[in-house]
């Protein structure tokens, strides 16, 4: 009895061990070579037909569908690229041409006022609305979006780029906007419709990006006979109308004779699938190719919960691209796989991943902690944790490169040997701070001790924190790392006081960097929902009024800066955004940026021709086509 | 080795003859019984005592082959009506057990099954061996529970056993078994737990049954008083042997083994004031160690010499019935008559 | 027997309340921060933030939130359906403080009605068209994986039992050691792995639910995996619990009866000794279905079934209120539904136990 007790035991423990050993080899080596340059996409002989097949494992509207409360890449990409068009568009290419706005619904660039106060548009002939509504675009549909943005009830998440701006907008808004005026009568001072193809916006001050604000889904037209009986946010999307190449499939069932007999199309539900078939009123003419190739007859984008299916899948040709975040196998197989190298495309995502550091909390309130920070910290073991270089560059600043064509590339104020910290200048500059007490280079006052450090539950911040609370235990910060399911409620909640948080990341709304000053803006601090995290430019006055405390005497503020760089335009305005970036890193220090994310996707062999949308961060929808004998 | 004792009721149902039944453990072999032979006749109540361990319920187990032929070892011949059920096979064996030998057990309740009820569970009894309609083996049923002394049967014959009392259930228990009129019914301390005035009833009902349909009966019973009344012979066994066996007044009167003795002396009774209550020293063996010699001999008071080495054999020494000690009938004659006085006398 | 059943239903709604106020103590007391900052966008601004409040019922106090949704609950959603969910009017919309006044009925869709539970916050839909699509879904895995559990288990722990401490017995006890130990997760991706990559079953049996009225062998093919990984684990318990029974049933006096009786073996196990073994599993079973109607997550997730366990992390995951108490709400009734089934299901097949 014993004896064959003996011999269980130590089969099982040899078992563990060998699988131990199993389990413990190959880790993820970095794929050295070809995935680390930009992709330059697949251009291989597009024959129009077949169906796009994508799948995803999780949708993320913020506005179920409807373009007014939409404000994430995903939507932004297939609605400009296939659903619908904008007065200014994009081409939806790679790099800074992609970032470009140019016109799409509207005939040409717009014509501004000598005082840059008025701009006006002209929008082209026979665009026409896809069935069943079947009738040309008007300047009043445009008119009816900005209704739609200055109505509270319809929760217009990017609303704030628009009211404000636009003379009496704000105001429209503040009276209950379409929910007190539904017939849409009331006059709107800063938008006219003179005719049926003119629109004209008059603005309280100079907006050197108003144009990107302009060519963003919400400011796009919106058929009122169809969404007068939506005021409640989110319900539009289930109906939303085409003025692009494609609609969404069952459109053409609609009946719209009033609202009591609309049932939602078919071919979309928020939680399972969007099906997008050509629109036959979609006229070529009325549109450019450098824009829109429109190749596949029709688009399907599904839910699979199980995200390695998905990679399975479009591996086996099922499916023509993964629309979901990789695990690190994959990342790994494709970019070390020959045969499937050409198959995983990277570009510039235009967002940056960093650690956000408050001002006002201990010790991040002293400067020389906040420098030392971005000298210790390992970069590129960041990066390691997010799946290596495929991920992207290194962040030294804030503002990602692409952003700034370029300018501030050789900027890197911390530098360190591999991206692996600097402990030599991080020593130095923790000695000039009050908290290293006896000067050695290591915080040793008591604040050094237990800093609450925020972080996310999932991929790959979990990996993340242990990398960051070692950088910083070198120089003698010693974090309580605390993983949050909603991290971000958390640091948005001024009263929380969070010194330092890993969880966030910041993509741009359109390729200006105002989009990203934002965040050091003290004018849009809030209590809650708040985002800028450091409190860059806080007053005591406003300290008082949010209930924050700990250090809010003597913030820097950027404010000017940021006024100043928003009058200007062009390469003046680049510039100036480039200077402000220096000045953050230099001499405000919010931030330790480590990751200037890319965007990755992988495709089938079935997938003729791919481009990447630089202005969405996603795959340029209108110019991929699909080879339907490759296709399983 | 044949029986001593021969009964004038005529030809033996049941034989038993040297039967032994060993079991190997992984601690050792136990004897549960190990020698044993005696014979029970039509119309005659055998009574077998003894204490727990002694081997009484295997013996009838194993004359039934409800004792699994894999895991023990059995010797010896259990004859009934000329065959040797030890060597029967199994589908033979079914066709005899609970037709023509029937065996009712001690926990009436826990021997019934709790989900079905009481007149399905003998409906089937009588559909196993008969090939009857369910209506006529529920007719028989009905004519059975009558017979026991179950009052409205028509009306008891839905219920569940839980709805039954004690007495009841025991009585349905030997209506089970009796309706294919068997020709030996095993009664397995039928009595031990029930009440004493129900106790009574169940005795007398299993008289009655046994003088009408003249049956043979084997009650096995750890307590003399029941034995008392209602057995012709008696059987005393001890540590899977038989100590003694006789008429039922040849035992109680002149009981021919210390064991015996003890066990009389041990019975309070009822009509002797302030008599002492002598139990026996010591405890039964273990039946993987069996004494040497006679397995009472330890706690025996009248031991000598040949007692912890040789086995007594099982015979009649000149007593008037067999028995397995090695003191002569003349000294057993006169110790048994000095242990009667020496205890009334200690009388206060 | 009607009497008991109508008393254990009142208790069963009365169980399930307590359940939901739970839950609402849980999800819209308890969370810190302001669950509507989520949905009020990148750089919410007060008045979106405000916005959204209004629109979830968030500006109202607790205990008034609570009676809202009871009221939804019992009365049906009302008003707070939009336009094209409504169902033909047959019940009068209820006056909601939430919300425009948009009047009439229509003859759309009827996602919305009755019960009530409010409207998704990530989805802007009604919680119960969801419901309704997802329910069936999920069904079809349990009933599939019940059945095939409940076949398999007892009959490996009936063999077990008989041929105790055989090679058969070993081999029983070993699968069922695998079966309890291995995840989920990993079972599901392995045989996917197995099925739909290596082996050329990719169509017939990967990820996804096929809705049985569209393709029935479809959706039979594509159930047959996720129906054997949940299974497995289950029918291991099962089996196990079944040897156990079995062996102490046929240790009982009534076995030894039905013997004596001159039975056949065979019927002595299965008309006697299974019959009383398997009353502890009737209850196990009932509570095992119960507990899967929201607590299949895994078997969904990585089969792609979008049912009720799915869409119960994805709500607590992206803090959609009242989905997750939707989910609550249908789990809560399903498990004191099958309790009541269950305590039947035992009385009539153990009489000892009937009511009086």
């Amino acid at each position: 009895m014993r004896g064959k007790t003996i011999a269980a035991l130590l089969l099982a423990l040899s078992l563990l061990l060998a699988l131990g050993a199993a389990g413990c080899g190959g880790d993820d080596d970095d794929g050295d070579g070809a995935a680390t340059e930009q992709s330059e996409g697949v251009d291989e002989g597009a024959e129009p037909g077949g169906t796009f097949r994508t799948a995803t494992d999780a949708f993320e509207w913020t506005g179920n569908f409807d373009p007014t409360g939409e404000y994430l890449a995903t939507f932004f990409g297939l609605y400009q690229n296939l659903l619908g068009r904008t007065l200014m568009g994009y081409n939806h290419v790679p790099d800074a041409a992609g970032n470009e706005p140019v016109p799409d619904l509207a005939e040409a660039e717009p014509e501004i006022s000598e005082d840059g106060l008025t701009y006006t548009f002209t929008i082209r002939e026979g665009v026409m609305w896809g069935p069943p509504l079947d009738r040309q675009v008007t300047s009043q549909d445009v008119e009816y979006a900005f209704r739609r943005i200055a109505t509270p009830a319809l929760v217009a998440q990017y609303g704030f780029f628009y009211l404000g701006l636009i003379k009496g907008l704000q105001e429209y808004s503040d009276a209950g906007g379409l929910t007190e005026d539904p017939e849409g009568n009331e006059a709107i001072e800063g938008i006219q419709t003179p005719d049926e193809r003119t629109i004209v916006f008059e603005l309280e001050q100079p907006a050197g990006d108003f144009v990107n604000r302009i060519a963003m889904p919400a400011a796009g037209p919106v058929p009122e006979e169809v969404a007068q009986c939506f005021l409640t946010a989110g319900e539009y999307g289930r109906f939303v109308m085409s003025t692009g190449p494609y609609m969404v499939e069952g459109s053409e069932n609609l009946d719209i004779t009033s609202c009591d007999t609309m049932e939602a199309l078919d071919g979309f539900n928020p939680n399972q699938r969007l099906i997008l078939v050509r629109n036959p009123n979609y006229d070529p003419e009325t549109d450019t190719t450098e824009a829109r190739e429109n190749f596949f007859d029709r688009f399907e984008m599904t839910l699979n919960t199980n995200a390695q299916d998905i990679f399975d899948q479009v591996r086996a040709g099922r499916l023509e691209l993964a629309y979901a975040s990789e695990p690190a196998e994959v990342v790994r197989d494709y970019s070390t796989d020959p045969e499937l190298e050409d198959r995983y495309h990277i570009n510039s995502g235009d967002r940056t991943w960093y650690i956000t550091m408050n001002l006002t909390q201990p010790p991040f309130d002293d400067i020389h902690v906040r420098k030392a920070a971005n000298w210790i910290m390992d970069k590129e073991g960041l990066r390691r944790a997010w799946g290596g270089e495929p991920k992207g560059l290194i962040a030294h600043h804030i503002v990602p490169d692409t952003m700034l064509n370029g300018v501030l590339e050789d900027f890197q104020p911390y530098a360190s040997e591999g991206d692996a910290g600097n402990l030599e200048e991080a020593q130095n500059e923790m000695r000039q701070s009050k908290y290293d007490t006896d000067q050695d280079g290591i915080c040793d006052a008591p604040q050094c001790k237990g800093v609450l450090h925020v972080t996310r539950t999932t991929e790959p911040w979990a990996t993340m924190a242990p990398i960051i609370e070692e950088s910083m235990a070198e120089i003698g910060i010693e974090l309580n790392t605390r993983q949050f399911e909603d991290s971000y409620t958390i640091i948005q909640t001024v009263k929380r006081e969070v010194p330092i948080a890993s969880n966030a990341g910041w993509g741009k709304d359109y390729s200006d960097a105002s989009t990203f000053m934002v965040l050091f803006d003290s004018r849009t601090i809030l209590a809650e929902g708040n985002v800028n995290y450091s409190l860059v430019g806080l007053t005591p006055e406003q300290a008082q009024e949010l209930g924050a405390t700990g250090t809010i005497e003597g913030i820097t503020s950027v404010d000017a800066d940021i006024d100043a760089c928003n009058e200007l335009l062009d390469d003046e305005r680049l510039e100036c955004w480039a200077d402000l970036d220096e000045k953050l890193m230099n001499e405000v220090v919010p931030w330790v940026p480590y990751l200037q994310g890319n965007a990755d996707f992988v495709i089938s062999d079935a997938v003729s021709k791919y481009v990447f949308d630089q202005s969405s961060g996603d795959p340029a929808w209108s110019h991929l086509a699909v080879d339907q004998d490759l296709q399983q | 080795m044949s029986n001593a004792y021969a009964s004038p009721r005529g030809e033996p149902l049941l034989d038993v003859r040297d039967l032994k039944v060993h079991f190997p453990t992984p601690d050792g072999v136990v004897k549960a019984v190990d020698g044993l032979s005696f014979s029970v006749r039509r119309g005659e109540t055998f009574g077998i005592v003894g204490e727990s361990g002694s081997g009484k319920s295997v013996t009838c187990l194993t004359a039934l082959g409800l004792i699994n032929r894999k895991s023990a070892h059995i010797e010896g011949e259990v004859l009934f009506k000329g065959r040797d059920l030890l060597t029967l096979p199994q589908d033979e064996l079914r066709k005899v057990r609970g037709k023509e030998l029937a065996m009712i057990f001690q926990d009436p309740f826990a021997c019934l099954h709790p989900m079905y009820r009481v007149g399905d569970q003998l409906v089937e009894a009588v559909q196993i061996h008969d090939d009857m309609s369910k209506k006529a083996a529920r007719e028989r049923v009905v004519e059975m529970l009558s017979a026991v002394g179950i009052p409205r049967p028509r009306e008891r014959v839905r219920d569940y056993p839980h709805q039954y009392s004690g007495g009841m259930r025991q009585r349905a228990m030997i209506a089970m078994a009796l309706l294919h009129n068997p020709d030996v019914l095993i009664a397995d301390e039928p009595t031990t737990a029930l009440d004493v005035t129900v106790q009574a009833q169940i005795l007398e009902l299993i008289e009655r049954i046994k003088g009408e349909f003249q049956i043979g009966v084997i009650l096995i019973t750890h307590d003399l008083g029941v034995v008392a009344d209602v057995a012709q012979t008696v059987m005393v066994m001890y540590a899977g042997r038989a100590m003694e066996l006789g008429g039922r007044n040849e035992v109680f009167e002149r009981p021919l083994h210390p064991y015996t003795w003890g066990l009389l002396e041990s019975i309070p009774r009822v009509m002797s004031k302030g008599e002492l209550l002598l139990p026996i020293e010591g405890s039964p063996p273990s039946l993987i160690n069996v004494p040497a010699g006679c397995p009472f001999h330890p706690r025996c008071p009248h031991r000598f010499g040949p007692c912890d080495e040789e086995r007594p054999a099982f015979k009649d020494r000149g007593g008037g019935h067999p028995e397995a000690c090695h003191l002569t009938a003349e000294d057993k004659r006169k110790l048994w008559v000095e242990r009667e006085a020496g205890r009334t006398k200690v009388a206060v | 027997m009607g009497r008991y059943v109508i008393r254990r239903l009142l208790w069963t709604v009365l169980v399930v309340l307590l359940v939901t106020l739970l839950t609402f103590v849980v999800f819209y007391v308890m969370p810190p921060g302001n669950p509507a900052i989520r949905f009020a966008g990148k750089q919410p601004t007060p008045e979106l933030i405000a916005q959204v409040e209004k629109q979830f019922g968030l500006d109202r106090s607790l205990p008034e939130q609570y009676a809202h949704f009871l009221r939804r609950l019992f009365l049906g959603d009302g008003t707070e359906c939009p336009l094209y969910l409504r169902p033909a009017c047959a019940i009068e919309p209820v006056e909601e403080f939430v919300v425009l006044e948009t009047p009439g009925c229509a003859t759309g869709v009827s996602g919305c009605g009755w019960p009530g539970l409010g409207m998704s916050f990530d989805s802007r839909t009604a919680v119960r068209q969801e419901l309704i699509e997802r329910t069936p879904r999920t069904l079809s895995l349990i009933v599939g994986a019940a059945v095939i559990w409940l076949l398999l288990g007892v009959s490996i722990g009936v063999l077990s039992a008989l041929k105790r401490r055989t090679i058969w017995d070993r081999l029983a006890m070993g699968f069922a050691l695998f079966g309890i130990s291995a995840p989920v997760f990993w079972l599901g991706l392995v045989a996917l792995w197995i099925f739909t990559v290596k082996l050329p079953f990719a169509e017939s049996m990967g990820t996804g639910y096929v809705e049985f009225g569209t393709d029935p062998v479809g959706w039979f093919t594509h159930l047959i995996l996720p129906w054997t990984v949940l299974a497995l684990l289950y029918a291991a318990f099962y089996a196990r619990m079944t040897r156990g029974n079995l062996i102490d049933t046929m240790g009982e006096d009534y076995i030894r009866t039905a013997r004596a009786k001159g039975l056949p073996e065979r019927r002595v196990i299965f008309k006697h000794g299974l019959r009383a073994s398997l009353t502890p599993i009737v209850t196990m079973f009932g509570l095992d279905v119960a507990l899967l109607v929201g607590g299949a997550v895994i078997t969904e997730t990585v089969f792609n079934i979008q049912g009720l366990g799915n869409y119960a992390v994805q709500s607590a995951v992206s803090a959609d209120l009242p989905a997750m108490t939707g989910v609550v709400v249908i789990v809560a009734f399903a498990v004191a539904f099958m309790n009541l089934v269950v305590d039947i299901v035992y009385a009539y097949l153990d009489p000892r136990v009937r009511y009086s």
